[in-house]
């Protein structure tokens, strides 16, 4: 009987910790909704969130898309060329690029660098009391610090996404039609003619902010709920790097089979 | 030593209390209470310490005057509102009438020290700039501490830090003042300026002090009144007088620093320490 009840608690326990950790971030997603009308006119915090998430990962982005695209490009053009069909390598290049890899990566980058910073903050202010002197100072930390970031991520992953996409481009540009010999003409109009603006690039953008959403999301959730010494913000940090590219991983199947 | 000090030395005392605990019980897990029926009461404008040794639920007391937990049993009534029924949000407002300096300072590392101070005033009031500025001058003169605006809290020694973070709770000028542990880790000179700096501003603004506080020396020269705790419970209170010549063990083990007594020192371990030595426990 000890040993039923045993396998039934060892079973449980990760659905329960599964369900505990979904209540918490709907419970903090509801309070961020509902902060939202105060922290909207609060335009310097968001900007600031936008400025340290955002803007100070351009670099990452950029360098990253740089090399997807030119890896689009090489085994594109390998692909492409045995069944005669180089000249779609524009077209493969972006719409892979604006469908999936953009948001995708964009997210998943966006998790490592500015997410787990984030995490690494909420929970430092957490050991350091600094959030609890700010709620005794009668503000409320989840629309002081909660609400304008999760506001700065949706506006910057688009942001950073679009950046990814094209940086993806000329990448792969310089490798079909520098490196490789594409005619530049036949690149770019494939592109012109396949990607369309609503479908793809819109549909990008939709996704982006999900995933911008998302990640903040679980950033900020982590940083609340680590333990206050070092290993626990560590543990946090590593937390919502492997959770966001897991949640970005899945969501992404799910939009994708609900908008293409 | 009644449960209402009757402390005489304030004249512009009011009869009201700032703070009125009632049968309080409170405890993080079910099955082990931090607060047993803790009853007192605080009076406007004195000055009152909360001693006792690590542990003894001193900093939950603190947590429950300034809202951030509830109590499960009894009423905590604070600036004449009862918080254990109050709703968060009103919790939050009440807030701007009250202070409280955290045992390291607590200052927001990504905001200068100018920032700092003006945070509260910045987040509550429409003052303009330039008033903003002229309070937080005064503010950070009046802990000695005027020119150091643009200086960042990592740039700051442990008692400048703290010394900051009493001018930032200072900046609404509020009613009720909570200090806890502020004299741990500080130098002679920054205790004494930091237990004057407690006196001056409390007696300047008719303010309720309450200080958490394991300093003897520095802190009954300057309160009214001492609650004394031990396991959750107030086993004595007195002014500091009478907190002197009590016969109560605890409180006398307490004051005079002495390892035997009420208070255990040694954790209470199961095994026999020599005979562990000698392997006895496989």
């Amino acid at each position: 009987m000890n040993k039923m009840i045993y396998i039934i608690a060892t079973i449980g326990k990760p659905f329960a910790d599964l369900i505990l950790y979904a209540g918490g971030m709907l419970n903090l997603l509801i309070e961020i909704i509902f902060s939202l009308p105060y922290s909207i006119l609060r335009l310097n915090l968001i900007l600031k969130e936008i400025y340290f998430s955002g803007v100070k990962s351009i670099v990452i982005i950029a360098v990253s898309g740089w090399f997807v695209g030119m890896v689009l490009g090489l085994q594109g053009y390998n692909t492409l060329e045995r069944f005669g069909s180089v000249t779609m390598l524009g077209s493969v290049a972006a719409l892979s690029l604006l469908r999936e890899l953009g948001p995708v990566l964009t997210a998943i980058l966006f998790a490592s660098r500015a997410g787990s910073g984030m995490t690494a903050e909420i929970g430092l202010m957490k050991a350091t009391e600094q959030i609890e002197a700010m709620s005794v100072m009668a503000v409320s930390p989840i629309k002081r610090i909660v609400a304008p970031k999760f506001i700065g991520g949706i506006i910057a992953v688009p942001l950073l996404a679009a950046l990814f996409n094209t940086a993806g481009i000329i990448g792969s540009y310089f490798v079909g039609v520098t490196l490789l010999r594409l005619d530049q003409g036949s690149f770019w109009s494939q592109m012109q003619d396949s990607v369309d603006l609503h479908y793809d690039v819109i549909n990008g953008v939709i996704k982006s902010a999900v995933f911008g959403a998302v990640v903040t999301l679980i950033a900020v959730y982590q940083g609340f709920v680590a333990k206050p010494t070092a290993e626990g913000v560590s543990n946090a940090t590593t937390k919502t790097v492997v959770s966001s590219a897991l949640t970005v991983l899945a969501l992404d199947f799910i939009l994708t089979a609900l908008m293409f | 030593m009644d449960n209402q000090h009757d402390v005489k030395i304030v004249t512009h005392m009011q009869n009201d209390y700032s703070v009125i605990i009632e049968n309080v019980t409170f405890g993080y897990d079910e099955d082990r209470p931090i607060l047993k029926n803790v009853s007192l009461k605080i009076r406007q404008g004195s000055i009152v310490a909360i001693m006792g040794g690590s542990g003894c639920g001193k900093t939950t007391l603190l947590r429950l005057i300034s809202g951030q937990i509830k109590p499960q049993t009894g009423s905590v009534t604070v600036l004449n509102h009862n918080i254990s029924s109050m709703p968060n949000r009103d919790i939050l407002h009440l807030r701007k009438r009250m202070g409280m300096l955290f045992q390291f300072g607590a200052l927001f590392t990504d905001m200068s020290v100018y920032e700092n101070v003006a945070f509260s005033l910045k987040e509550h009031t429409n003052l303009p700039e330039c008033l903003i500025k002229k309070i937080v001058a005064m503010k950070l003169n009046a802990v000695g501490l005027f020119g150091t605006e643009n200086m960042m809290p990592q740039e700051l020694s442990g008692g400048m830090a703290r010394r900051i973070a009493l001018a930032r709770s200072m900046a609404l000028d509020p009613e009720l003042m909570m200090y806890d542990e502020p004299f741990t880790g500080l130098d002679p000179i920054s205790l004494n300026v930091s237990a004057m700096l407690i006196n001056k501003l409390s007696n300047a603004l008719n303010q309720t002090s309450i200080l958490v506080t394991h300093d003897i020396e520095s802190s009954f020269k300057i309160v009214d009144y001492i609650y004394f705790m031990a396991d959750g419970a107030i086993t004595s209170q007195g002014t500091p007088e009478q907190i002197r010549n009590t016969d109560n063990l605890a409180v006398r083990q307490f004051v005079d620093g002495e390892i035997n007594g009420p208070f255990r020192f040694d954790y209470p371990a199961k095994l026999d320490y020599s005979k562990y030595l000698e392997g006895y426990y496989k």
